[in-house]
């Protein structure tokens, strides 16, 4: 898999890859729409980074920081909406193993569901790409050395389609439940 | 207002002839219950010819090995709770492992001392049962690193520890051995044994012997390449690895190798000849199963998992040796025998359900026997010693096969059954989950009977081609899940693997996912998923006590002696596992950020309970 170095290089934190994509005009490719590879640099993995990885004690909260956001960039997919796009997020979906962890349709299995509307570590554009790029702690793989930026921005946008209105906060077990016992 | 409601009936497999088994049984049993006033030799109210092949580890009022001994049996000499009492067990006292997720396996009581191993972060305490209110001897919380939650297929899941001088032995989900000092609770070695960067964590519960601690690891969905470890007790150093997929050398196959079937084929290196081109290194065939060891023999038991990925297409042949149970020496590793209840397995049937020893009269003839109830639907009556099938029954409904061929051992395989990339092949009983699964069965030599959690589900299958990626799902297929004939999801049953015969049954609306303890005071415990611990009558399946635990319950049943020297019974409550955590999908409450729609396998269960993480420990 990943290299270990270029693991503790990708749990860095969101700020160095956020800065990286904004140093790559990231901003610029969402005027554009269009299929734009944003290469993205990973910070070196240096001794001092060493240093720094060792010191850095991973928890969800610091992946994404504290609920609130660094400001000053907002990463938009340029996919958004491109039903092209998301037909071929869908079946990178499954090609990427996708399915195989988060459900059919991102519905949930070892993974959690992406069809809920609910987000563990952000539900917005950038967020999701990070997730799928740098990983995220309790098992979610960082696909950025395996999957292109591009095909990550489709993946994105295939799981943004998925967010219908399957976003239960009640369920009510009178009647329907009952009914479908059959004994 | 009813709910879903448990029912006992008799068996609809084995017409008359089960009926005369069953009165030759009462009989015989009624025959030597009257022995049991005039002495207490255990051996005096056995059914004849029946023997556990391992006497219990410990003390009868202990339980040192995951299953209570070397055999599997999960049988307690303990016999203060009867059919007449049983209806006054009450909840003596309770005790949170402060873990959620799903509590397989069972916790262990040497000297005096209880010891619990929880899910990840597999947590352990030492509970001091000598004082009031049970306080912690200790605790330890070993390194665990959290990766290891995103790659285990099927929740976070531990099937306990095992006991041996002084030190207990589990797995952590990171895939490390560790050991502990149980005097003092430090840690006396953490060694690491499976590899999480290719889809390996470990599960499963060890066993012990002769100071070799025996460990394998889970992955048989993550493209895994399955062994088995033994490690040094005392200093946490591999003694000898053996895989179960791959060249001889590698597998262990050497001069002493005979399997029962397929002696003419002398061929080599079959563990990789029988798959096509490299595929056998993405196999899976991991060991994540119960383990079982006969001391007179001096072989180790165990099955593997399913051949990776489920799609067929993707691996053509028998695919040896993954959905097999092998018998290996338990000081060389060197394989023995090895037996495939279902040659290249396209449903998802691992072979991994624990392999009872027990000698039983079969035809006339006692033999050193191995019971094993396999995910096929089968249960296998099998020689021990030379892996040869002496019995094939099915033990729930099942029509992907029709038989089980007792000449070459291989099932006979029904027409349009046979799942096939680009097919959706519909209405295959058992389903994937199996007739059973991980949930372990109990044997009773007062009745001669076993004692077995059953699920009764069907599937819809589809395979599909999968590319492999290190440490992510190799799966390659999807197999929706509904109830099998009848509409119950389970049922308890009680087997005569002297004769493949159902005795009686107790039908469950959920798939039975906990395991089975059997007690010589003629009573057997089970837990179900909605969260209903369950006392019956060993002998005809009466239900004689429940009680609404907190969760509902995937553990197993001990029972011991408290230091008031009376019999207690102590069992996990906590929903999880696979059935809890993928199937059920929406009990859980405490995960703001996953909302996920209920599974059509189970929609019903979330009424019926919910998370927990719980011991409960029943007295009279």
């Amino acid at each position: 898999m990943i290299p270990r170095t270029l693991r503790f290089g990708l749990l860095l934190g969101t700020a160095g890859i956020v800065g990286a994509l904004a140093d790559q005009g990231i901003t610029r490719i969402s005027r554009a729409q269009e299929a734009t590879r944003p290469s993205v640099q990973l910070p070196a993995t240096s001794s001092g980074a060493q240093d720094f990885a060792e010191r850095f004690v991973v928890h969800p909260e610091h992946l994404r920081p504290g609920g609130m956001p660094p400001r000053g960039v907002v990463l938009r997919n340029p996919y958004a909406g491109n039903a092209s796009a998301i037909a071929t997020g869908a079946k990178l979906f499954i090609s990427y193993n996708c399915a195989d962890c988060h459900g059919a349709d991102g519905s949930g299995a070892m993974g959690p569901s992406l069809a809920d509307g609910r987000w563990h570590f952000g539900g917005e554009p950038g967020e999701i790409f990070e997730s799928i790029y740098q990983g995220r702690p309790e098992g979610m793989p960082a696909w950025g050395a395996l999957i292109s930026p591009d095909q990550i921005w489709m993946l994105a946008a295939y799981v943004k389609s998925l967010e219908t209105n399957a976003n239960p906060t009640t369920e009510n077990f009178t009647g329907e439940a009952e009914a479908r016992m059959g004994h | 207002m009813s709910g879903p409601a448990a029912s006992t009936s008799t068996s609809r497999v084995g017409g008359w002839r089960r009926e005369v088994a069953f009165v030759l049984l009462v009989v015989a049993v009624s025959a030597c219950s009257r022995e049991r006033g005039a002495g207490t030799d255990s051996a005096a109210v056995t059914v004849a010819g029946t023997r556990i092949a391992a006497p219990h580890a410990g003390a009868a009022g202990e339980w040192r090995l995951p299953a209570g001994d070397y055999a599997s049996s999960r049988y307690s000499e303990l016999d203060q709770v009867t059919p007449a009492n049983a209806k006054n067990l009450h909840a003596a006292w309770t005790f949170s492992t402060g873990v959620l997720r799903g509590h397989e396996g069972q916790p262990l009581v040497v000297d005096n001392t209880m010891y619990l191993v929880t899910p990840y972060p597999n947590v352990s305490y030492a509970l001091d049962l000598t004082k009031e209110g049970q306080p912690l001897r200790w605790k330890v919380r070993p390194e665990n690193s959290q990766v290891a939650v995103g790659i285990a297929c099927c929740d976070v899941v531990n099937r306990g520890a095992a006991f041996d001088n002084g030190k207990i032995f589990y797995n952590l989900l990171d895939g490390h051995t560790v050991a502990i000092d149980v005097a003092s609770g430090n840690l006396l070695w953490r060694t690491k044994m499976a590899d999480m960067s290719r889809g390996e964590t470990m599960t499963m519960a060890p066993i012990v012997a002769k100071g070799k601690v025996i460990v394998g690891s889970s992955g048989g969905e993550m493209g895994v390449r399955g062994w088995i470890a033994a490690l040094d007790e005392n200093t946490g150093k591999e003694v000898w690895r053996a895989y179960n997929i791959g060249p001889d050398a590698d597998i262990k196959v050497g001069t002493r190798f005979k399997p029962f079937y397929g002696v003419a084929d002398t061929s080599k290196n079959q563990g990789a000849t029988s798959w096509s081109g490299d595929t056998w290194k993405t196999g899976g065939a991991a060991v994540w199963g119960w383990l079982s060891y006969d001391p007179e023999l001096n072989l180790i038991y165990h099955g593997t998992s399913n051949p990776g990925p489920w799609n067929g297409r993707q691996r053509p042949g028998d695919n040896k040796w993954s959905a097999a149970i092998i018998a290996r020496d338990l000081d060389s590793g060197e394989m023995v025998w090895a037996f495939q209840p279902t040659p290249h397995d396209v449903w998802d049937y691992d072979a991994v359900n624990e392999n009872i020893l027990v000698d039983l009269p079969v035809n006339g003839k006692t033999r050193k026997a191995l019971v094993h109830f396999d995910r096929n639907g089968f249960a296998y009556t099998m020689d021990r010693g030379t892996g040869e099938v002496l019995l094939a029954k099915p033990y729930v409904p099942m029509n992907w096969s029709t038989g089980v061929d007792l000449k070459t051992g291989r099932p006979v395989i029904a027409a349009g059954k046979a799942t096939d990339q680009g097919a959706k092949v519909t209405n295959i009983c058992p389903s994937l989950e199996g007739g059973k699964n991980q949930q372990p069965a109990a044997f009773s030599p007062v009745t001669g009977l076993f004692y077995v959690p059953t699920n009764n589900l069907c599937m819809d299958f589809e395979a599909r081609d999968v590319t492999y990626v290190a440490g992510t799902p190799y799966i390659g297929g999807s197999a929706p899940e509904v109830a099998g004939p009848g509409g119950y999801r389970g049922e308890f049953i009680a087997w005569d693997a002297t004769t493949g015969r159902k005795v009686w049954g107790i039908k469950e609306p959920f798939p039975v996912w906990g395991g089975a303890l059997a007690t010589k005071g003629g009573v057997v415990f089970y837990g179900t998923l909605d969260g209903w611990f369950k006392a019956v009558d060993a002998h005809n399946g009466t239900l004689l006590w429940k009680f609404k635990v907190g969760s509902g319950v995937v553990g197993n049943p001990i029972a011991y002696t408290g230091p008031d020297g009376k019999e207690y019974v102590a069992v996990y409550s906590g929903i999880g596992g696979d059935m809890g955590l993928l199937i059920a999908g929406d009990v859980a409450a405490n995960l703001p950020y996953d909302v996920r729609t209920r599974g059509s396998t189970l929609p019903d269960l979330a009424r019926w309970t919910s998370w927990g993480g719980m011991l409960f420990v029943f007295s009279l």
